[in-house]
């Protein structure tokens, strides 16, 4: 089995469109943070500027103006008579950590602090998504149109092994993506970002606790993971069933663009819980939740379920095809 | 030949239905170690469809495929790790050097040496260009290639499907000399579906034909049947008035006829045409090709569908 792995990784990068689309990653996720920064120092210019002509009445550092904006949008809304229970306790929490910061003087890290911008450094997996769905969805579609399905098959191995090592190719790189993305955007963080004094804090067992952002960082991380592998899995099916990639690509990325949209069309009936697109598990993990008494675990759980099922299809369809290319 | 010896592959009942449709029928056939067989039939009859149920790429709707004793459908590993296939115009991965498609195929069976590839590589005369992508190479090396991949594991049986497309003529030869002594000396069974008849015949030991799904003849080449002789004189209504006097059945044959006789008495039929006044332009021993006798078993070799409305 290690063999065949090694068979599918051996094909995968002696093409060229793989070696460009992890160029384009390293460059793209170079690209944001570059962009980020860029952003930052425009802002920065202008909020000097600014604060010429009224540092005599800030005596209060920034942050806890915001902080206080934000505590009284948080009361506004929990005022809401129609609030969901989840949302309520989400929202709760943060108007605790807006409390304690207010009450201890914790100064939040700013937007443009270096530890913000490791927070957030999942959002590199939106492109490595896009990447290893396109990986997927030509791992199987592309032997059947260059014909090599034939010289695959034909071989002293069980179809089944063959199809576990393409979808075990595909997952790896997802991860290895993943992971180059990620450090990609970490090293750019401490190049181009500066730390600050700033707090990032929790609500863990009734209590605000301290916690380091690489704690947020690493499981937004691998929360991302999941889902970069639900859709790869829906490619991988899609590629093998129709054994076209660009059915696969397409349907695919469709539905991730539009998902939320239908999901937020949808969120009023029950249907919309059972949707895989529907869960984005790094915005619930960030507490913006699209459908109301959906938790993590919940999300998660349906999200498995897909994925399982669009395994199955593959190997069911695969193991019995007639290759007829 | 008489086999005293084990079939190393059994068709056994092989039958496949799709969409309705029978496209093999009830198919028994064994093939022998040492001996090359030529699969033939017309454009639709299901060679290609036999040779992917033998190759694992199609599955039956009943019966089996025994390779070496293993079913094909129930203990596919076992059965095919004695098989090589060629499939029509071998698709290798293009993008990949020659040697790195058969480390690749290396890495799909038991106990292949790096010696072992490029043995084989030699044995293919790729030598020279075996690290070059597969992009480059022409039909005939990606030919060659396809045959190295084939040959890696020492299969006991070769299946080979349009072997020689787009070989040229001197390619031909080497490939069919080289298939020859594979089973000659390293006793492997080939079965070989061609449409160049030609090919089939210096090649083949014994040929099968299919049509519509059934097959309707399996021949060793050795029975030539008796000897027949070509003649041609003018004015031929005349010859054809000696022939039959003579008691033939002279067959038209372009601008002479063809008679069932051997050497024997072809002399006192040429005094006897020189002495009736005919111009005699030609006499010679005639061979019934394989051609012809595949016309005349297939009926001129129709679209199968036509025959099977």
């Amino acid at each position: 089995m290690l063999k065949l792995l090694q068979n599918e990784w051996m094909k995968l990068w002696n093409k060229k469109a793989t070696w460009v689309m992890a160029i384009l990653l390293v460059v793209g996720v170079a690209g944001m943070l570059g962009l980020t920064k860029w952003i930052s120092t425009v802002e920065g210019n202008r909020a000097e500027s600014g604060n010429v002509q009224v540092e005599g009445q800030a005596d209060a550092p920034d942050w806890r103006m915001q902080a206080e904006a934000e505590r009284n949008g948080i009361s506004a809304q929990l005022a809401d008579p129609d609030l969901s229970s989840s949302r309520e306790a989400e929202l709760k929490e943060d108007l605790q950590i807006v409390e304690y910061r207010l009450a201890e003087d914790v100064e939040p890290h700013g937007n443009y602090s270096r530890q913000q911008m490791i927070k957030d450094s999942s959002g590199i997996a939106t492109l490595a998504m896009l990447f290893a769905i396109i990986v997927a969805a030509g791992i199987v579609a592309t032997e059947f149109s260059d014909g090599t399905i034939k010289m695959l098959l034909a071989r002293p191995v069980r179809r089944w092994k063959v199809l576990t090592s393409k979808f075990a190719a595909t997952a790896l790189f997802g991860a290895l993506l993943t992971l180059a993305g990620f450090v990609v955007s970490i090293v750019m963080s401490y190049i181009l970002f500066s730390p600050d004094g700033g707090t990032e804090l929790v609500v863990r067992g009734g209590e605000v606790a301290e916690i380091s952002v690489w704690t947020p960082a690493i499981s937004h991380l691998l929360l991302a993971f999941v889902n970069i592998i639900v859709y790869t899995t829906f490619a991988f099916m899609i590629g093998s069933v129709f054994r076209s990639g660009a059915l696969a690509i397409g349907l695919s990325l469709f539905i991730f663009f539009t998902g939320s949209t239908v999901s937020a069309l949808l969120s009023r009936y029950e249907i919309a819980k059972y949707l895989f697109f529907s869960h984005d598990l790094v915005a619930l993990a960030q507490g913006m939740t699209l459908i109301e008494d959906v938790t993590l675990p919940f999300a998660a759980a349906v999200l498995g379920a897909y994925a399982v099922v669009f395994l199955v299809v593959s190997y069911l369809v695969f193991s019995k095809r007639d290759v007829t290319a | 030949m008489a086999n005293q010896t084990e079939p190393i592959v059994e068709l056994r009942h092989l039958s496949k239905t799709i969409r309705g449709k029978k496209i093999i029928d009830d198919l028994n056939l064994q093939l022998f170690p040492g001996q090359v067989t030529g699969f033939l039939g017309p454009n639709g009859a299901g060679k290609t469809t036999t040779i992917r149920m033998m190759a694992g790429l199609m599955k039956p709707t009943s019966g089996e495929v025994f390779v070496a004793g293993k079913s094909v459908q129930n203990e596919f590993e076992a059965a095919m790790s004695n098989v090589g296939v060629i499939v029509e115009n071998p698709e290798m991965y293009k993008f990949m050097t020659g040697y790195k498609n058969l480390v690749h195929f290396a890495r799909m069976h038991k106990g292949i040496t790096k010696d072992r590839i490029m043995e084989v590589v030699r044995q293919v005369g790729l030598e020279n260009r075996i690290h070059e992508k597969v992009g480059t190479y022409s039909l005939g090396m990606r030919q060659r290639l396809g045959l190295a991949q084939a040959l890696l594991h020492n299969p006991k049986f070769l299946i080979l499907d349009e072997p020689t497309n787009g070989l040229d003529p001197a390619g031909i030869r080497e490939f069919r000399t080289y298939l020859r002594s594979l089973a000659e000396k390293a006793g492997v069974s080939i079965f070989v579906s061609s449409h160049l008849l030609s090919e089939i015949e210096l090649m083949c030991d014994r040929i099968a034909v299919i049509q519509n799904g059934k097959l309707i003849d399996i021949r060793e080449m050795k029975d030539e049947g008796r000897p027949h002789h070509y003649i041609e004189a003018l004015p031929a209504k005349q010859l054809r008035a000696i022939l039959e006097s003579k008691g033939y059945e002279p067959a038209e044959s372009g601008a002479g006829f063809i008679i069932e006789e051997g050497v024997e008495r072809i002399p006192e039929l040429v005094k006897s045409v020189i002495a009736g006044g005919l111009d005699l332009y030609a006499v010679r021993p005639h061979r019934k090709t394989l051609e012809d006798e595949f016309i005349e078993l297939t009926g001129g070799g129709q679209i199968a569908e036509a025959v099977a409305k």
